[in-house]
């Protein structure tokens, strides 16, 4: 369970504190409960993840974690790429305190990312696609609660989107999901709820489906 | 409201771990990163020493303050790069990581330590090898008393520590503040004492002097090389030490009350 309690978050710029991003966002996401989140761009969705995934901080309100949350998997960051792809996952690994069973997570890793023999390479010389199925690949081989992804399956090929789905699928089982997408079908395939960012506030429903709705209708207008 | 069988590790048992996988991943990029990486961790200090080594013998100074030439540099040079390169390391090491601060259980000032205790274990084995080499070609190069060598080195890698976590502060948040971070580095080279004798600076400038921490450290090192050494009087092992603590400890101010905002950008 995650509790969101009156979220204020604004960044810094050149100029002094920006305008508010999050004003007073209230919801609670309850066990096992895929949720879908979305808003037009920059209505603070990333902002909410990283938020909830605890690698930023809000100016008021707070986030409480009653359970084994994710790192926000993202198209950017959280691999080094000086580093192989085996040395990242092996980092990963050592971080979340699993240094006795390393080589086991490592050997799903690499079986569930099939890069091949480019698991040895360094992550810069990876296509953005095999950076996903990276990410993805060390994301699941931690128990975790909850999940959260930023558009982290959109990268991949046709392939790897199955695998994706399928894996989401499986985790739905014991695990929720927080994930922002564009694609109104991954929405609809992986999530029950919805929140609808928009102008610095959160609306929870209990459906997607009328998240959905309610986001159509306003950019709409 | 807690959910039943939910336990999160110690603050401890997250920071350990966390220190360990950096420590482990920073090791792997500094002595595998790049073409000959070692010959680069080496060569710098070498290329300095032999500089200064070969000026001041061709000026004919054969002995400095009543220790050979030599030793004299390369003593007060390895220990100014303790201190240079754990300040370096630490100033950089926020925008090197970058990409790790994705996982909440890392933090900027795990970055800096880490890359403090891995530069200080790196200095230890290049010192160690290069004033091996110095006793192979015959320089007086075994200090008289180890334990002030030690103590000396401990407390200009301590100084480093304290640098680099408040130096990487600013380095973080203010564009502008690369520029002035050379203003500062470039002339602690020369004031130091590393290629001239604190000691023949006449009094009172050499008080000024004496303000700058590195200078006691280095002159210490010196003296723990040679009991003949004629450091400065005015040599204070415990005002480097003073110094250092102060700085550590308000370096870890400043990551604490920063941290948020190095992290999120």
């Amino acid at each position: 369970m995650i509790v969101v309690d009156n979220l204020h978050k604004r960044y810094l710029t050149d100029h002094g504190p920006g305008k508010w991003v999050l004003r007073g966002v209230n919801f609670t996401i309850p066990k096992n409960t895929s949720v879908g989140l979305v808003g037009r761009n920059g209505a603070g969705k990333s902002t909410l993840l990283r938020l909830i995934g605890g690698i930023d901080y809000p100016e008021k309100g707070s986030v409480k974690r009653y359970c084994r949350v994710s790192w926000p998997m993202g198209l950017i960051g959280g691999l080094q790429g000086s580093l192989s792809g085996r040395q990242n996952a092996k980092f990963v690994c050592r971080i979340h305190g699993h240094e006795a069973d390393i080589e086991e997570k490592i050997a799903f890793i690499q079986d569930f990312a099939e890069i091949g023999e480019a698991f040895d390479d360094p992550v810069k010389t990876y296509s953005s696609g095999m950076q996903s199925r990276l990410k993805f690949g060390i994301s699941l081989a931690f128990d975790f609660d909850v999940y959260i992804s930023d558009e982290v399956t959109s990268a991949g090929d046709a392939a790897f989107s199955k695998k994706a789905a399928a894996a989401f699928r499986r985790l739905a089982d014991h695990a929720g999901l927080i994930m922002v997408s564009h694609s109104d079908g991954t929405l609809r395939q992986f999530c029950q709820a919805g929140i609808w960012l928009h102008e610095g506030k959160a609306h929870w429903f209990d459906d997607i489906e009328d998240a959905l709705k309610n986001y159509k209708e306003s950019i709409k207008a | 409201m807690l959910p039943q069988g939910f336990k999160a590790r110690s603050s401890l048992s997250i920071a350990i771990s966390v220190w360990r996988a950096l420590l482990l991943r920073e090791a792997l990029t500094r002595v595998s990163g790049g073409r000959a990486p070692w010959v680069w961790l080496l060569l710098e200090p070498v290329v300095h020493m032999a500089l200064f080594v070969t000026l001041l013998t061709v000026i004919n100074h054969k002995v400095v303050g009543g220790i050979d030439a030599a030793v004299w540099v390369m003593s007060g040079m390895l220990a100014f790069f303790m201190f240079r390169r754990c300040a370096q390391q630490g100033v950089d090491a926020i925008g090197a990581n970058l990409a790790l601060y994705t996982y909440r259980q890392v933090r900027p000032v795990d970055t800096i330590l880490v890359r403090a205790i891995l530069e200080g274990v790196l200095m230890l084995l290049v010192s160690t090898i290069l004033f091996l080499g110095g006793l192979l070609l015959g320089l007086p190069a075994l200090p008289d008393d180890p334990l002030q060598v030690i103590l000396a080195v401990f407390g200009l890698w301590l100084f480093g520590i304290g640098f680099g976590l408040v130096l990487s502060v600013p380095k973080e948040l203010i564009p502008e503040f690369s520029h002035v971070y050379g203003f500062i580095m470039m002339p602690l080279y020369f004031i130091s004492g590393v290629v001239f004798p604190i000691s023949n600076v006449p009094l009172p400038y050499r008080d000024w002097l004496m303000l700058n921490p590195i200078v006691h450290g280095l002159e210490a090192t010196r003296q723990g090389f040679s009991v003949y050494y004629h450091a400065v009087p005015e040599l204070d092992l415990s005002y480097l030490f003073g110094c250092s603590v102060f700085l550590i400890f308000f370096g870890l101010v400043l990551q604490l009350r920063f941290a948020q905002r190095m992290i999120a950008k």
